[in-house]
């Protein structure tokens, strides 16, 4: 009896403080400082930089880094892998409880970081932009292609620097295209028009096209009928239905199909068990990798009039000395140095961010890969899904709640229920 | 009545210590983290909002309902076969220690080796399973690409990858029942059937009771296996979503940690009755 007693007040306390923790433990953001920018390290200084990046990306970005740190003996820069994309957020998300332990600076898509910027944990880069020394002089005197500057804002801030950006594709096999005298699609009327000559003439045994993000798919669908990604648009409504009828009816007469668990549509392609399919511009090597000698692939613009850009940005958390911030501008900068920019995109197959790059002959004329030269007009006109609350669980949410309508047109059955589901689902994301 | 002396509690205090700080202050700070809105960094009270956003919400219920269909499914499932499994190598088979050497190899592989695998195993285009069912001219179904499969894929991975544990408990259960039994049992004539009912198996009560709380307990938070089949997400369309999925999901992906706070404590008190009517029904059928 006693002793329960004793438990109980004990819980009472520990409770009554947990309270007053918890409503504490708001505010408290530092506020920057702004204090002038050291246009020189002269002290040791090291820069910690979160990535998600593997294989051949990894490996590039840190011989870059090494170069950088050869010709800045002073500054060292830590690379720290931190897994996949989903990872990576997650260990921001959580990391930004306690500060302290935050990196310099990280990759990461606009739409993680609405909270942190609300909650001024992210330095507003544009003095480091316009200061001659560390910076360009201005955002136009970068070079920086507009629409991957503006797609790193948040809420209008310039809290980003685009780095590893990528855009949508469209990959096919020449040599199957030849066979069946199918020119190569520009519009999604006549993608839909080759993917089913393909299979009819195929006999069934090869389907016409396909797209890897059904997320990037309903967005550029709805975006090229003049709706633009947010909370108003009707789900079941007539814009929403037409592209998602144009998807689902191909997939029930068999000349369209999507990636399933397999995550991306490469695998099939080089199977020749599809003919084209949409996907990364940074997807090429592995397309490369499994067509071999196989057959000849062919590379063209996204048959659509937008193009989502894509692959994340680089952003500076909010503490640190004025000499780290510096030292890591600094290293932002020598990453789209344009020699570096051109190491960058041969070895990746990210799409270099400076204009002067991305008309280079060099890069243009690559051999070795067949995304440059259609990359300009792939560019023409990019979208990006807006950061504001929510947008990013929307959007994610927009994957899975296409895998549902287009399971039941798989199987032939009526998709119409799938999409009233759909709208309750896509709702809820944005609700949150 | 005995006092406890007040020295004791200095020898508790370590333990206790840790206990309050890792396991106590979590599931004090979870429940209030439920009645919570906004991000991480800066938590506001918004009372039962998040409960009836969860209530709301689809994809939660989908959730629930499919983490019990694979609890109250692959556990039993799980159990009857590795009971048998286990009997028939205590009993009937030679060179026991490679068969349980066998069996017990999932136990000690990673969940994600073994869920790829099995996704070589279990796909639509390439896979094994089907190449054979289609050689036998049965229905091939697209184990990972169809969402209506995706449960039924889940719950053979659990049962398969669940054998091994239970396995070895059954098998150190069987050798622990005292020889003598089955010799009067022979001595009186009965059949290998009466002997496994009247013999084995009530002494094997005990054991199947803490197989069938921790196998169950264990599966209303599986999570792992869902990402190693599916590839990181929860299957098709959502499909495989269980309770654990939608709660990281929701703290670590979307960012609101107050919604996954609310599941949690939901899926707490869920489990914390299926739990009580279990231990029920076992007191019963102990006695």
């Amino acid at each position: 009896m006693k002793f329960s007693k004793k438990l109980t007040a004990i819980a009472v306390a520990a409770l009554a403080m947990l309270g007053t923790a918890a409503c504490s433990n708001n505010g408290g953001s530092n506020s920057d400082s702004n204090a002038k920018i050291p246009t020189k390290i002269s002290k040791k200084t090291t820069v910690v930089f979160w990535h998600a990046m593997t294989g051949a990306q990894e490996k590039t970005l840190k011989s870059l880094t090494s170069d950088f740190e050869k010709k800045n003996p002073n500054i060292t820069i830590k690379l720290e892998n931190q897994g996949k994309y989903p990872d990576l957020q997650a260990k921001i998300n959580s990391t930004l409880q306690s500060p302290n332990n935050l990196p310099t600076i990280t990759q990461a898509y606009p739409g993680w970081l609405l909270d942190a910027a609300n909650a001024k944990r992210l330095v507003d880069m544009t003095p480091y932009i316009n200061n001659s020394k560390i910076g360009w002089g201005s955002a136009k005197k970068s070079d920086i292609r507009e629409e991957l500057l503006k797609g790193a804002q948040i809420k209008g801030t310039q809290y980003g620097i685009p780095f590893n950006k990528s855009v949508e594709m469209l990959t096919y096999n020449k040599d199957l295209l030849d066979k069946y005298g199918v020119k190569v699609p520009t519009n999604m009327k006549e993608l839909k028009s080759a993917a089913q000559t393909i299979y009819k003439k195929s006999n069934g045994k090869v389907v016409g096209a396909g797209f890897d993000s059904l997320s990037n798919y309903y967005v550029l669908g709805m975006k090229d009928r003049g709706v633009n990604f947010s909370k108003n648009i009707n789900f079941t409504g007539s814009d929403s239905k037409a592209v998602i009828n144009y998807y689902a009816d191909g997939i029930k007469k068999g000349y369209f199909e999507t990636a399933g668990s397999a995550g991306y549509l490469s695998g099939d392609f080089s199977n020749q068990k599809i003919a084209m399919f949409v996907g990364t511009s940074a997807g090429e090597g592995f397309v490369k990798m499994g067509v071999g000698n196989k057959f000849q692939y062919g590379v063209a613009p996204r048959p659509s009039k937008y193009n989502m850009q894509q692959g994340t940005d680089i952003y500076m958390f909010n503490k640190g000395t004025a000499d780290q911030k510096a030292a890591a501008f600094m290293f932002i900068k020598y990453l789209l140095g344009k020699q570096q920019q051109l190491t960058w995109a041969n070895k990746t197959g990210y799409i270099p961010v400076t204009n002067s790059v991305i008309n280079s002959s060099e890069y243009k004329d690559s051999t070795k890969t067949k995304v440059p030269a259609q990359l300009n007009k792939a560019m023409a006109h990019l979208y990006s899904v807006p950061v504001v609350k929510n947008s990013n669980a929307a959007y994610t949410q927009l994957n899975s709640i296409m895998q549902g309508i287009f399971a039941k047109a798989k199987k032939g059955q009526n998709w119409n229920s799938a999409i009233d589901a759909g709208k309750t689902k896509f709702q809820s994301a944005w609700n949150q | 009545m005995k006092q406890n002396q007040k020295k004791a509690w200095l020898f508790l205090a370590p333990a206790l210590i840790c206990v309050t700080v890792f396991s106590i202050w979590p599931i004090i700070r979870a429940f209030i983290m439920s009645f919570q809105g906004g991000p991480l960094i800066n938590m506001q009270f918004n009372g039962f909002a998040n409960y009836v956003y969860i209530f709301k919400d689809p994809d939660f219920w989908h959730a629930i309902l499919n983490t019990a269909i694979y609890a109250f499914l692959a556990v039993p499932i799980g159990l009857i076969i590795s009971i048998a499994l286990a009997w028939w190598v205590f009993s009937k088979i030679k060179h026991q220690a490679f068969f349980k050497t066998m069996f017990f190899m999932p136990y000690v592989t990673s969940t994600i080796a073994i869920g790829i695998v099995f996704r070589y195993i279990l796909n639509g285009k390439y896979g094994m399973l089907d190449f054979c069912l289609r050689a036998m001219h049965l229905p091939a179904p697209d184990w990972l690409d169809d969402p209506s499969m995706s449960i039924i894929s889940l719950i053979i991975f659990g049962v398969w990858a669940s054998l091994a544990f239970n396995i070895v408990i059954l098998m150190g259960a069987l050798r622990n029942i005292d020889p003598n039994y089955y010799v009067l049992a022979d001595m009186y004539g009965a059949s290998g059937r009466e002997k496994f009912w009247r013999i084995t198996m009530p002494q094997l009560v005990p054991t199947l009771a803490f197989l069938l709380t921790v196998n169950l307990i264990g599966a209303f938070k599986i999570y792992t296996q869902v990402y190693a089949l599916f590839n990181g997400v929860a299957g098709q369309a959502n499909s495989a979503m269980t309770a654990v999925f939608y709660i990281y999901n929701k703290f670590q992906v979307v960012g609101t940690p107050g919604v996954a706070m609310a599941a949690t404590v939901v899926l707490f008190l869920f489990i914390l009755f299926v739990t009580y009517l279990q231990r029920k029904l076992m007191k019963k059928v102990n006695s």
